[in-house]
């Protein structure tokens, strides 16, 4: 797709409207006072937005639904994948989808850490510092490429992440709710890159790579985005008060004692399992479980299920973990090795267990 | 836990009780256990190295087996010197003489019992190391088992229900005492439960010896009929046993037949060898009683205590006892002299039986002068008097006489009149047609042995060999008032045609019987005529004139070398000829155990039945109890919370479809969430093929399919829902359909599997049979 590769920020604002002010919405959002949908509406609103998102990418409906759970579970998406796969049209049709701000942020070697946050401008008529914010001041953050910033500006991106806000000069300003960030890495041009460390990997809830479409969606791929924009045709199918009320609709999502049990009983197999150098962070767990949570609400279900905590496991587990090198070396990799881990962790089914579950 | 081990071998040796006369043997039993125990403490205790433990243990031993019996040889009383050899030499050989010759219950000599005492301190060190350097607690059961192995076969009540408990209580203890001194430092660490441990390991141990207890019991067949052995190993101990009347059944059961005895004798007729009476009858096992007090030393002059008519007849006869062994010399009644033994020999003035004192009747060649009352018919039918002159243990029956023999007694000699008729009518009626002559029948019937249960099983069957003939009449001739007694020894076997020459004597004809001789019969007192011996067993040795029937003899009565006395036992006395000849065995049994051969069939496949049946109807039983509650809060909707939580339902509810799946053949993976189990179910072939709506079986296929779909659903609901997430209108819905989905999943899996997995599905469910195997199993587990 686009490959723009200058040394500046290229705000690309999908929507016409200039960053100016934060959205309304945010205060009341932080307060957990936002309607909960029911399962059933919920699930309707998410068949909606991943029906939109798939009328403009064709044959990526696991792509586009961790996508959404990423979104819905406030997490952020680290998308790694060879270029013109669709990458930033599924952040970008995701984020046209919902009624919300989207920004995008080209990372270059040069690329400055206030091109990110933002920065204070003295403003001579009213001689004061004006802070202009960054490209970070929006709901859903295209990083492209972010691999090949500096490290400090990748950190600069990274603390946003985490903090849901930006600090300059002193002021703390919040940053949009619902607020996500979709990095993506090249894997291929890897001269001149820094890849993210471990560390701050572990900040993304989720790693996904595209993969090639398959053979007929890329046929109607080359029919249908010949002559006009995909983008062009995709309206906002929720507001983003629904999105927010979705999250925190997911947010209360009943889990169970023994999908807790499952999940722990998870995260210890990574650490104890003898071909990885570094299990899962109780970090990542928490993660898993907000992720499995946001899957079993766009299922439809107002508690999770050992299911969905398997059906996320490998996009949230597997770029956290580090092999051990015999096993690397056997050509093992991370998500063979949590599919193998996930095939032999027992699901405790017995009468007895559930008695003390619940 | 070396005291467990030392309670569990004495617990074990109790049972030895009866293989020995008395309890002199226990002193020394439990010093010897207790030291060689102690021993093995200390040198624990001191953290000796284990195998150094063991050889103390061994060392011990010696020295205390060597203080006990040895002391005036031993240096210092406790250690061995070559004197001690010397005596043990002798030890051994007296116990080597003891266990050939003599049967259970043996006087507990010293060779005897120091040869249990080694063996109960060699089975201390052993059980203990299996226990406790190698680790393996269970396994040391062998070492008890040694010990109890012995009165299982040898005594005539089997183990003893109390030694079996106490070495089974033993044992227990150490399996419990175990964890303590486990040598895996894995188990070590888990003393915290230790009390917890042999708590569970109390229950388990009691639970499983119940069950050996009463298995035996519902087993047919396991202690008669093909395995007699079996009650053998049975600790109720029923009266049966090893004893010279016990010997007596085994050896004529016995085909081949060796150590024969030769005789020969200045007698017209072959004549009896008598070895020993039996005059108590009390207690569950009739044994020779020794009267030691009245014994007295050297048959070269016997005389007995009463008196004998003048008119007597002389005889003389040579034996030669060969290979045959017993402390009990075989010779004619009734002996005044006895000539040519070596060793020293003792006899009873009551019963003129003689007994070896410090050797056995092998290899003995002797000369017996014997005198019998020359007796008649006539004269003895004048005798009437009650019998004065002879000891009251000759009349004396103990209170457990069996109503049977005490009918049976009145009946038969209801009419006759006089002692001499009414032990003729008693004979008579045992030699009638009603009574087979069968050496199986005891057997199959399990009365074989003798005392007075015995006695009643016998009377009632009509079958059975000479013990329970002769013991039939003894206590019946009791009964009327007669005194008798058991002989106990050898019919007249058959001539060798060789002739024997005999100083001052005309060569005298030979005859030879072996073990297919052994005999049993009642002799009678009759006041002045003396002990009378009588021959109530059917087509067995020969009955004297004097107790034959005038008319059954037909010819003289007073004749007493009748025609008919024919020598040999496997031919029939023609004087018999009434009396059916040696009934085959199955035909013996025939009509008198019809019946019950008729019902054990009928129990044993009973018992079939329940056994094939049984993993059918405990997995129907499951099912049931499943789906019950359901069913329950259908009915009770009233009450709306019910007993238990609701929520149950679907729980159980899919327990009960896991294993349905199980049974046909799509059985549940661990690491399987619900929804991907009832995913591969809902695939699979066993739900029948997705595609086949069109097909009649199709939409009733697609019933099984959307009942797994609810069924999954509202487990996942209430096993991974919110607690109060089920209104408890819903909440019953759902219970009762559950029943219903299963019936369905049940009905559509039934539909698509072939017969044989229908068959196993309902006869041997993989479900439960896993389960079993399981728990089975999971004893010998160790847990970490």
């Amino acid at each position: 797709m686009d490959s723009k590769r200058h040394g500046t920020v290229d705000e690309q604002l999908v929507r016409d409207e200039a960053v100016v002010a934060l959205p309304p919405e945010r205060e009341s959002f932080n307060g957990h006072k936002q309607t909960v949908m029911d399962p059933e509406q919920f699930h309707a609103a998410g068949e909606k937005i991943l029906a939109a998102i798939n009328k403009v990418i064709d044959g990526k409906a696991e792509a586009a639904k961790l996508a959404l759970t990423v979104l819905l579970a406030q997490g952020h998406l680290l998308v790694e994948d060879v270029p013109g796969v669709g990458k930033t049209l599924l952040a970008k049709t995701l984020a046209r989808t919902i009624d919300c701000r989207v920004s995008r942020i080209q990372f270059t070697p040069d690329l400055l850490p206030s091109d990110v946050t933002g920065v204070s401008i003295y403003n001579q008529s009213s001689r004061q510092f004006e802070f202009r914010m960054g490209a970070v001041f929006a709901n859903i953050v295209i990083g492209d490429e972010i691999n090949r910033a500096s490290a400090k500006t990748q950190s600069a991106l990274l603390e946003c992440m985490e903090e849901h806000q930006v600090t300059v000069d002193g002021h703390s300003y919040q940053l949009g709710e619902p607020f996500m960030v979709v990095a993506t890495q090249n894997p291929i041009e890897m001269e001149g890159t820094y890849p993210l460390p471990e560390a701050q990997r572990d900040r993304f809830m989720a790693r996904i790579s595209m993969g090639y479409p398959d053979k007929l969606s890329e046929i109607e791929m080359l029919e249908t985005h010949q002559a006009v924009s995909p983008l062009a045709k995709v309206t906002p199918v929720v507001t983003s008060a629904d999105v927010a009320a979705m999250i925190a609709t997911v947010q209360q999502v009943y889990v169970s004692q023994s999908v807790k049990e499952y999940t722990v009983a998870l995260g210890r197999a990574t650490r104890d399992s003898a071909r990885l150098r570094l299990g899962a962070s109780p970090r990542s767990l928490l993660q898993l479980l907000r992720a499995a949570k946001a899957t079993a609400a766009l299922d439809g279900r107002d508690f999770v299920l050992p299911d969905d905590v398997i059906s996320v496991a490998e996009s949230v587990l597997a770029h956290r973990i580090i092999l051990d090198r015999k096993a690397a070396s056997s050509g093992d990799t991370p998500q063979s090795i949590i599919r193998a881990i996930l095939a032999s962790l027992p699901v405790s089914q017995d009468a007895g267990a559930e008695r003390r579950g619940a | 836990m070396s005291a467990a081990i030392a309670v569990a071998v004495l617990g074990a040796s109790l049972s030895l009780n009866g293989v020995f006369r008395g309890w002199v043997w226990l002193v020394p039993a439990i010093t010897t256990v207790f030291i060689v125990g102690l021993t093995l403490a200390v040198l624990r205790a001191l953290g000796v190295h284990p195998v150094l433990t063991t050889v103390g243990g061994l060392v011990a031993l010696v020295f205390i087996l060597d203080f006990t019996f040895f002391r005036p040889e031993s240096i210092a009383g406790f250690i061995p010197s070559g004197a001690t050899l010397d005596t043990l030499g002798q030890f051994l050989k007296r116990a080597g003489e003891t266990v050939v010759s003599e049967t259970a219950p043996v006087s507990p000599n010293a060779g005897i019992v120091f040869v249990a005492c080694a063996g109960l301190g060699l089975a201390v060190v052993l059980v203990d190391a299996l226990a406790v350097p190698l680790g393996m607690p269970a396994t040391s059961g062998l070492g008890l088992l040694v010990v109890l192995v012995f009165p299982a076969t040898i005594k005539p009540q089997s183990v003893g229900l109390a030694g079996f408990l106490a070495a089974a209580v033993g044992f227990i203890l150490i399996l419990g005492c175990s964890q303590w001194f486990a040598p895996d430092s894995r188990l070590q660490n888990d003393t915290a439960h230790g009390t917890g441990q042999l708590k569970r390991s109390m229950v388990i141990g009691g639970v499983a010896l119940v069950l050996g207890l009463l298995l035996p019991l519902a087993v047919p067949g396991f202690e008669r009929g093909t395995f007699p052995v079996g009650s053998r190993l049975n600790p109720w101990g029923v009266s049966n046993g090893l004893n010279p009347m016990i010997t007596l059944g085994n050896s004529l059961r016995n085909p081949t037949g060796d150590g024969s005895i030769t005789y020969a004798t200045s007698s017209t007729a072959p004549v009896y060898l008598r070895s020993v009476t039996i005059d108590k009858f009390d207690g569950d096992t009739w044994a020779p009683d020794d009267r030691e007090a009245s014994r007295r030393i050297g048959p070269g002059r016997m005389a007995p205590d009463y008196p004998l008519p003048s008119e007597l007849v002389r005889q003389v006869t040579v034996i030669d006892t060969g290979q045959f062994t017993s402390p009990y010399l075989p010779v004619p009644y009734a002996p005044t002299a006895v000539n040519g033994l070596s060793g020293r020999w003792s006899w009873d003035p009551e019963t003129l039986s003689i007994r070896g004192e410090d050797g056995t009747t092998r290899n003995q060649q002797y000369t017996v002068y014997s005198a019998l009352p020359a007796l008649t018919s006539a004269t003895l039918s004048q005798d009437n008097a009650k019998p004065t002159s002879i000891s009251q243990d000759f009349i004396q029956l103990p209170g457990n006489v069996p109503d049977i023999v005490k009918n049976t007694a009145k009946t038969v000699t209801a009419g006759a009149n006089g002692n001499y008729a009414k032990a003729m009518a008693i004979q008579d009626y045992l030699r009638s047609s009603q009574f087979t002559y069968s050496l199986q029948a005891p057997v199959q019937g399990g009365y074989d042995g003798n005392g007075m249960s015995v006695l009643a099983d016998f009377l009632q069957q009509k079958s059975g060999y000479c013990v329970h003939f002769a013991s039939a009449m003894a206590v019946m001739a009791r009964l009327e008032g007669i005194p008798s007694r058991i002989a106990v020894g050898y019919a007249p076997g058959h001539s060798t045609g060789a002739t024997v020459a005999v100083a001052g004597q005309e060569p005298l004809p030979e005859f030879q019987v072996d073990s297919r001789d052994a005999h049993a019969w009642p002799e009678l007192y009759f006041e002045g005529a003396g002990w009378v011996a009588f021959e109530p067993t059917p087509s067995r040795g020969v009955v004297p004139a004097y107790a034959s029937e005038p008319v059954a003899a037909g010819g003289p009565s007073t004749n007493l070398h009748d025609e008919n006395l024919v020598p040999g036992s496997s031919t029939p006395a023609p004087s018999t000829a009434a009396v059916p000849p040696l009934a085959a065995p199955g035909v013996g049994a025939g009509t008198a155990t019809g019946s019950g051969t008729v019902l054990y069939v009928t129990a044993a496949a009973l018992l079939l039945a329940v056994l094939v049946a049984s993993p059918r109807l405990v997995r129907s039983g499951i099912r049931a109890r499943r789906l019950r509650p359901a069913r329950a809060r259908q009915r009770g909707s009233g009450h709306a919370a019910g007993p238990g939580p609701p929520r149950d339902g679907p729980v159980l509810a899919w327990a009960e479809l896991q294993d349905l799946a199980t049974d046909y053949g799509v059985p549940p993976v661990p690491s399987e969430t619900p929804r991907h189990f009832a995913a591969r179910l809902g695939t699979s072939a066993a739900l029948g093929a997705p595609v086949a709506a069109a097909s009649p079986s199709g939409a009733s296929d697609d019933a099984g399919r959307r009942a797994l779909a609810s069924l999954t659903g509202d487990f996942e609901r209430q096993r991974y829902g919110p607690p109060a997430g089920i209104p408890a209108i819903a909440a019953a819905e759902q219970a009762n359909s559950a029943a219903a989905r299963i019936a369905a999943v049940r009905a559509a899996f039934r539909r698509n599997a072939s017969w044989i997995a229908v068959l196993r599905a309902d006869w041997f469910p993989p479900s439960l049979m896993s389960r079993w195997f399981q728990l089975l199993w999971s004893p010998f587990r160790w847990r970490p």
